[in-house]
């Protein structure tokens, strides 16, 4: 047997990733009296979260006095469609004006209102202007704060231990490939350097997961290359549960030329400020697809349609500006029957619509976006626009106050932790959600270690077992007949895509189920060459494995809901049923990961004083006539 | 008529691996579209770095014919049939394009790039949010400054730093030039007596490399100027 080396590490509290949720979880961590560590797949202050432009949601009300938490967590669970946890919506909302000023102490400063507070913007779902944003980079200036601060704590331990690294320790470009339990605990995680090859283990009793999310298991994507669910397929295979995995957020137009920026998001404001989507033969092909629940609510002709940029209240609106899934379900339907433009997409143009200095001072960021990544002039040129996945709502099954998983020691926060955000997450909600369960994630972390009478250790055989399938994709093959690990991504993508995408019906899910068998059969026989030293085919084929875990919870989940609701969108069941409201579908796996099985669990009641927040009328769109009989506004009659 | 492949030198860590590559040109063309090519369909082993794709992250900086730039938004023009693709300069070579990039955020990190709240003012969880104009002198100057992405473009295309000379390089004096001017903050001193040592702001000439090749837009070279004249007790 090949003898391999592994440099050994222990810490208290290891946080797996280091965008937003991560950074806040480890300064909590450390702050709490923690040796900690933070392991990030990426560079150091890299990671998927600086592309967050909007903003960071927290009811402040400096810009309109009526808002509140209470407003936020309606907000919250209507745009989860119910199915949110709402604990963690009512946690959220209370607490996000905190952290946000908590970052200012830490060295950030947010846009301000011109008497000098916070600003806040409107965004799409929330009733008020709500989120707090520095110019269009919110999440750069947040990982930017966050990585300052570390910096700072380092300083201050070097002061007391002369060591930088006593309390606080990054591993950047570090990839953790298993997680080690000790019976039912967590005990330790294994990992590989990207740039040497060589592997770690971390003894350690807790470990947060923040990894974010698994975008880079569809063809089109905003996210970067780092979402491959890592954290969702390591929680698994350690023995948790994930939740709402069938919800999944696409967005109708994200870039789909030059392939370096295939996905990357085209804002709803080009929409918003006139911009029309057109088809190969130059019609505004949305006129044809305005579905029947909403005949009357928009303009039927381009004339009135244009007619509603400049007089609202006599004109109704273009049906370019329906609800996402609708939007994109047309994009789908016109690519399909061939009137797609050449890349695949369809026509968004806005350059024969608005004067060109009117484009570059009203979409300055999207002028540039094209102009520098595609060569594209939007003041002269339509751009090409189709669907791109955006974010995973579902995640690991976590308790809300503590964000501990169903595996003592193994924690969850962010866009790998599910429930927060139901079945569909309204923007400026993520950035909030990063710093409010990041910090209680720390909390939670530091606390569990606090009550353990033993350490957990890590048994030599697993360490053993994890070097040699981490490194079993140099192992070719006896026939010498290998698969490589970039068709096999492409084909996984291009199935996730096209039948397990913004649309899904039986017979497409249970396609992409037979695909994933395959590919799952094939990818045992991945194999690449060079050596251990930054080998991005070798990464790949280990990210494989997660990403086709993760993909089949996707589609065993889809095929289960027999309903639309938030991100999930089935054409053979259009409606949302009251009756799929209250249940979860919970994912679960094998040891090795091989296989994933769904199940239906009811969800908890909503507690009594948060149901009175809302009005009965509302209430009665989602709930069934039992679940409501307690509401004051039946209870009397 | 411009040929419809391009050809790709880059410069590989083993001299046996190839180095010479020819992808099919597609319209328009990014660097970081030259070599995700090139790992697709000629070698899955040829080690680069990127990630957001959007020149948000700073990850992909590479220098291209000599100049350093994100892969991910430089193009390769209509008229170009030949590029050269080098790791970064001034920092070690880890493999092919990948660099180790800690020595250039050892710098940042010895200027205090945090900010360091005053004793006299109220600080922490218990005390109100800044109120501060947003059209203020100081957000003025600092404002425009901010948007570092700590890609080393600067550091590279520096004379002074990619020789590895014993400087601090723009990006870390950039920052430091932003807390010296943010009034929250109370280090300005000790953030002066760094920037003024031997490896601080008087190891720049004045090649304004840095404020060309950065990518978005900073002019790290006047920051190092401000410095300067602070140190004077002078204003820009």
């Amino acid at each position: 047997m090949v003898q391999v080396q592994v440099e050994r590490f222990d810490f208290d509290v290891v946080v797996i990733g280091a965008g937003g949720a991560g950074l806040r979880a480890a300064i909590e961590a450390r702050q709490q009296g923690k040796r900690t560590a933070i392991v990030s797949k990426s560079l150091f202050g890299k990671a998927h979260t600086v592309m967050a432009e909007g903003g960071c949601a927290a009811s402040m009300g400096n810009v309109n006095a009526k808002d509140n938490w209470e407003v936020h967590f309606r907000d919250t669970m209507r745009g989860g469609k119910f199915l949110n946890n709402w604990r963690m919506a009512e946690l959220h909302a209370k607490e996000a004006p905190e952290r946000v000023w908590e970052l200012e102490t830490y060295g950030a400063l947010f846009d301000r209102t011109k008497d000098g507070k916070i600003s806040q913007r409107n965004f799409g779902g929330h009733t008020y202007p709500r989120l707090a944003h520095v110019g269009d980079r919110t999440g750069l200036e947040m990982i930017r704060t966050m990585q300052q601060k570390i910096v700072s704590l380092q300083q201050e331990d070097f002061e007391e231990h002369g060591d930088y690294e006593a309390m606080l320790k990054v591993f950047p470009e570090c990839t953790v490939t298993e997680l080690i339990k000790d019976g039912d605990r967590i005990a330790g995680a294994f990992a590989y350097w990207r740039d040497s090859g060589k592997f770690l283990l971390f003894r350690t009793p807790a470990i947060v997961l923040a990894t974010g999310g698994i975008g880079k298991s569809f063809k089109v994507t905003s996210n970067s290359w780092e979402y491959t669910g890592d954290g969702h397929a390591l929680a698994l295979r350690a023995g948790a549960t994930l939740i709402n995995m069938e919800f999944v957020q696409f967005h109708p137009t994200g870039m789909v030329w030059p392939p370096s920026v295939k996905g990357i998001l085209v804002t709803e404001g080009v929409r918003g400020d006139g911009g029309v989507l057109k088809n190969s033969t130059g019609e505004r092909f949305m006129f044809g697809y305005i579905p029947d629940v909403f005949k009357g609510q928009y303009a039927e002709t381009e004339q009135e349609a244009d007619g509603w940029y400049n007089d609202q209240d006599n004109h109704r609106r273009t049906p370019d500006l329906l609800p996402r899934d609708e939007v994109a379900r047309a994009i789908n339907s016109e690519v399909k029957e061939g009137r797609g433009s050449p890349h695949g997409g369809v026509f968004l143009d806005i350059a024969s619509r608005l004067p060109a200095d009117e484009i570059r001072r009203r979409l300055p960021s999207m002028y540039h976006q094209f102009k520098e990544l595609a060569d594209v002039d939007i003041t002269a040129q339509p751009m090409e626009v189709g669907p791109t996945c955006h974010y995973v709502m579902g995640g690991v099954e976590v308790d809300p106050d503590t964000t501990s998983s169903t595996v003592p020691g193994l924690f969850a926060a962010g866009e790998v932790a599910g429930g927060m955000h139901g079945s569909n997450r309204l923007g400026g909600n993520s950035l909030s959600d990063l710093i409010v369960f990041g910090r209680r994630a720390g909390l939670g972390a530091a606390t569990y270690v606090d009550s353990l009478e033993r350490r957990p250790t890590v048994a030599e055989s697993e360490v053993d077992a994890a070097a040699h399938r981490a490194v079993s994709p140099f192992d070719w093959p006896s026939d010498g007949q290998a698969e490589n690990p970039y068709t096999i991504h492409a084909e996984l993508q291009q199935s996730m895509n096209d039948l397990v995408g913004i649309i899904r019906k039986e017979d497409e899910i249970q396609q992409a189920l037979d695909k994933l068998v395959e590919l799952r059969e094939r990818a045992k026989f991945v194999a690449v060459e060079g050596r251990r030293e930054f080998n991005p085919g070798w990464h790949l084929s280990l990210d494989l494995w997660n990403m086709l875990l993760v993909s089949e919870c996707v589609a065993k989940a889809a095929l289960m809901r027999t309903e639309s609701r938030g991100g999930h969108t089935r054409d053979d069941f259009p409606s949302m049923e009251s009756r799929w409201r209250n249940k979860l579908l919970v994912c679960s796996s094998d040891e090795r990961g091989e296989y994933a099985v769904v199940v239906e669990k009811p969800q908890e009641p909503m507690r009594e004083d948060l149901l009175e927040l809302f009005e009965l009328s509302e209430l009665e769109k989602y709930y069934t006539d039992e679940e409501l009989a307690q509401h004051s506004g039946r209870a009397g009659q | 008529m411009p040929g419809e492949d391009v050809r790709v030198s880059v410069t590989r860590s083993d001299p046996d691996a190839p180095a010479e590559f020819t992808v099919p040109r597609i319209r328009p063309m990014m660097v970081l579209d030259a070599l995700l090519a090139i790992q697709r369909t000629h070698d899955p082993a040829i080690g680069f770095r990127f990630s957001c794709r959007v020149g948000m992250c700073g990850t992909c900086t590479v220098r291209v014919d000599g100049r350093s730039v994100l892969a991910c938004q430089t193009e390769i023009d209509e008229d170009t049939e030949h590029i050269r693709v080098d790791p970064l300069a001034g920092l070690p070579v880890l493999r092919d394009l990948v660099v180790d990039t800690a020595p250039f955020w050892r710098a940042w990190a010895a200027v205090t790039p945090y900010l360091v709240p005053g004793e006299d003012q109220e600080v922490g969880m218990d005390a109100e949010p800044a109120v501060i104009p947003p059209d203020s002198a100081e957000r003025e100057t600092i404002d425009p400054s901010l948007d570092c992405i700590g890609c080393a473009a600067c550091f590279s295309s520096c004379g002074i730093a990619s020789a590895r000379r014993d400087f601090l390089g723009p990006a870390a004096l950039n920052r430091a030039m932003v807390l010296v001017a943010d009034s929250r903050d109370a280090a300005g001193a000790h953030r002066m007596d760094v920037v003024g040592a031997g490896s601080g702001v008087d190891r720049c000439h004045y090649i304004y490399g840095c404020t060309a090749a950065c990518p978005k837009g900073l002019d790290p070279a006047r920051a190092i100027r401000r410095l300067r004249r602070g140190r004077f007790g002078g204003k820009d």
